[in-house]
């Protein structure tokens, strides 16, 4: 299990991170979600142990994470880390010796996984020579080949088409249950929301949203309503505690503060003509981030 | 820890020593310095205009043509470009052979005349000019003659004459022993310099390029992200160290190889054949061996060798830890040559003053220069071999050294962790400086 607990930052007079806590069990798949700059990277390098940090504690199982843990931590870094003029082969048996791993058991796991993603082929190819794409998968091989019981991804799915992305999934889901503890930064909330089961949303290195998705969305008090009827905008529009409303081409979504204003929505929405659908949802991640990095921006 | 310090300089000289390009590099290197070592007997195996024979023709007025013939052989067999000459007497005129003189006939013309003043008088007639080793040396055959007809007709024996022309004879005596041989010393030191100091120069540039090169490439591809994370900045850092001061020991021994290489492939050429090759060798090699034992080089250099080589070696670590320093704190390779230039420039004033050493003798200045870091290995061998200083002083050069060596990478450790992290260039030295009071 990773604990981070009030941990701060500082680069100079500028506070990078503000004490920030959170934990991640074994097997569980953990989102740092915030804009550039919100603290996110730099919460991995502490955690990894490339910046000292000024305040707090980070454990990994009730240890401080040092030279004798790092070899149980696969990190993939945002921008890409692998030096361009090795082969693939040279490259995965550099990163895994680093990691601890004896050659015979790199090329086995590094065969394993060439196969996976489909790409055998390039085993003796120069990374330079690669796509962009499959440096990434390979980028991700080196993260993951040393089996870590802590993975930490930061914006893995960049530069990935909906194919890969989807691949990496798969194997993200595998680790999960062999109960790797994953935590991940994202741009792209879809894929946040898909499979984190707890996060943390940074802005300017201070957590603003800090729990489960599920509790997070339940209690966001704003929701989503979807209707499809013969109705206008204005008509809703006038209405207490509605935010927005969208027409498009299929339905109307009305947006209200909470949930006590649905039933004034559902009066009005009986009056129209042809109702087929009223469905409530819970807003989107993207939504709750936007909402809650625009309110601090705001302020 | 210790398998992956040794795993990352396995792979710090595997990336310099198995490419093509070392390879490559290295049969340029073996080729030019045979080709430098060899460029005359080069020129010499293609062949050219040097090779046809050019006649002298000798229009006899004096009756001197036997001597003239036996002088100039005699000296033809001691001057390497007098053996292409052909020599032989004509009896047609002055005017006939004058006119047959063409491009294609190139010969020269001399004429021997009798002179009531000077005993004799020559004109030399050739179609193109003649060079300064030809007139000079038929000069020489000449003025043999001139002293054969004064001999016949002064009167005086032939020891007279010998005497009379022969150079005053200076015997040199030196009473200080310790300066006894001094100018074969000055001369062996003299080639040590260019033996030793020229190929260390080319060596620590090297040394200084190839981690700048080496930490550049792991920082602007942000792999050092991944591998710090994985081992200290330490390890890495003496990885990079020693494997970058390994590959320029073993760089230099190739080196040796090659000028052996050189020096056999030199014999090989030689006319005289392969079985003299080693004869020619064994001479030279005798020769140098000789002088060495006899002027107490020898005795100097076995003892002060162990310094000597731990000075080099330590030198060597001085530069790596200082470029390593340099590079981590560059973000580009284009930076990190602009901060290596004042290490060439240090590099450059120790080599000057190692040239200089032997005609400075007792120099303080030099003797300072000797014991401070990064200059000593280049001046505290010379002027310990040229007897300058005390093997005591050559042991407390290298003592600095290493003691600076130790601070160096000390003081150098909290830079470079600073550093290799480090992708912005501003507020860079403020960075340095507060790295300096980190502990590491």
């Amino acid at each position: 299990m990773l604990k981070v607990e009030n941990v701060t930052k500082y680069y100079g007079d500028f506070k990078a991170v503000d004490n920030l806590s959170f934990e991640v069990q074994d097997g569980e798949i953990f989102g740092l979600l915030g804009v550039n700059g919100a603290g996110k990277t730099t919460t991995f390098r502490m955690i990894i142990g490339l910046l000292e940090k000024n305040e707090g504690i980070i454990t990994l199982n009730g240890e401080k994470i040092d030279y004798t843990k790092t070899d149980q931590i696969g990190f993939l870094t945002e921008e890409r880390s692998l030096l361009t003029k090795l082969t693939v082969k040279e490259q995965v048996i550099y990163y895994g010796i680093l990691k601890g791993l004896d050659e015979k058991t790199i090329l086995e796991r590094l065969d394993y996984w060439l196969a996976r993603f489909h790409i055998s082929d390039y085993k003796e190819k120069k990374i330079k020579e690669l796509s962009k794409g499959n440096q990434q998968k390979i980028q991700f091989i080196t993260a993951i080949i040393n089996e870590p019981k802590l993975l930490i991804l930061d914006e893995p799915f960049s530069g990935l088409d909906p194919i890969n992305v989807s691949q990496f999934m798969e194997v993200i889901k595998e680790l999960k249950k062999k109960k790797t503890s994953i935590i991940f930064s994202s741009h792209r909330m879809e894929h946040v929301e898909m499979f984190c089961e707890k996060l943390v949303i940074l802005v300017h290195g201070k957590s603003v949203l800090n729990g489960s998705l599920k509790e997070i969305k339940k209690s966001y008090q704003k929701k989503n309503i979807h209707v499809k009827a013969e109705a206008q905008k204005e008509q809703f529009e006038k209405l207490k505690g509605v935010v927005s409303v969208e027409q498009n081409a299929e339905e109307m979504i009305i947006k209200v503060d909470s949930e006590d204003y649905i039933p004034k929505v559902f009066e009005e929405v009986k009056k129209c003509q042809n109702v087929t659908e009223f469905r409530v949802e819970d807003p989107t991640l993207n939504e709750i981030f936007l909402d809650k990095v625009g309110v601090v921006y705001e302020n | 820890m210790k398998t992956k310090l040794k795993f990352l300089i396995k792979q710090s000289l595997d990336k310099k020593m198995k490419t093509k390009w070392f390879k490559v590099a290295n049969i340029l290197i073996a080729i030019c310095i045979i080709g430098i070592a060899n460029i005359d007997r080069i020129i010499t195996l293609f062949g050219g205009d040097f090779e046809e024979k050019r006649e002298i023709v000798v229009l006899d007025q004096l009756g001197k043509y036997d001597i003239f013939e036996q002088s100039f052989h005699n000296i033809a067999t001691s001057v390497e470009e007098m053996k292409n000459f052909e020599i032989k007497k004509s009896n047609d005129s002055l005017d006939k052979i004058t006119k047959e003189l063409n491009q294609d006939n190139d010969q020269i013309i001399i004429v021997l005349k009798q002179d009531p003043n000077e005993y004799i008088t020559t004109e030399m007639i050739s179609f193109d000019p003649v060079d300064t080793i030809t007139y000079q040396l038929v000069l020489t055959a000449l003025n043999q003659v001139k002293s054969s007809i004064v001999l016949e007709t002064s009167g005086l024996s032939a020891n007279e004459i010998m005497s009379l022309t022969s150079p005053v004879n200076i015997l040199k005596t030196v009473t200080n022993e310790e300066a006894k041989n001094a100018e074969s010393k000055d001369m062996i030191s003299s080639g040590l310099i260019l033996v030793f100091i020229v190929p260390f120069f080319f060596l620590i540039t090297m040394l200084t390029q190839m981690i700048g090169a080496e930490i550049n490439d792991e920082k602007s591809t942000r792999g050092m992200e991944i591998i710090i994370s994985n081992v200290s900045p330490k390890i890495h850092f003496i990885s990079k160290i020693t494997a970058s001061t390994l590959f320029v020991l073993i760089q230099g021994l190739l080196l040796i190889v090659y000028s052996i290489a050189a020096y056999v492939i030199r014999g090989l050429l030689s006319a005289t054949g392969v079985i003299s090759v080693s004869g020619e060798i064994a001479e030279t090699f005798s020769s140098i061996w000789n002088t060495v034992v006899e002027t107490g080089i020898l005795e100097l250099l076995l003892k002060g060798l162990p310094f000597i080589l731990i000075l080099f070696i330590v030198s060597f670590l001085l530069y790596a830890i200082l470029a390593g320093v340099l590079a981590s704190m560059t973000t580009s390779i284009e930076d990190y040559q602009q901060l290596q230039t004042p290490l060439m420039i240090i590099l450059l004033v120790g080599y000057y003053i190692a040239i200089m050493a032997s005609q400075f003798d007792g120099a303080i200045f030099v003797k300072i220069v000797s014991y401070i870091p990064m200059l000593s290995f280049l001046v505290a061998p010379v002027i310990y071999m040229l007897g300058q200083t005390a093997l005591w002083e050559l042991g407390l050069s290298t003592i600095i050294s290493i003691g600076f060596c130790i601070l160096f990478f000390y003081y150098g450790l909290r830079i470079y962790k600073v550093g290799i992290l480090n992708y912005s260039s501003s507020k860079l030295w403020k960075k340095i400086f507060k790295s300096m009071h980190q502990k590491n």
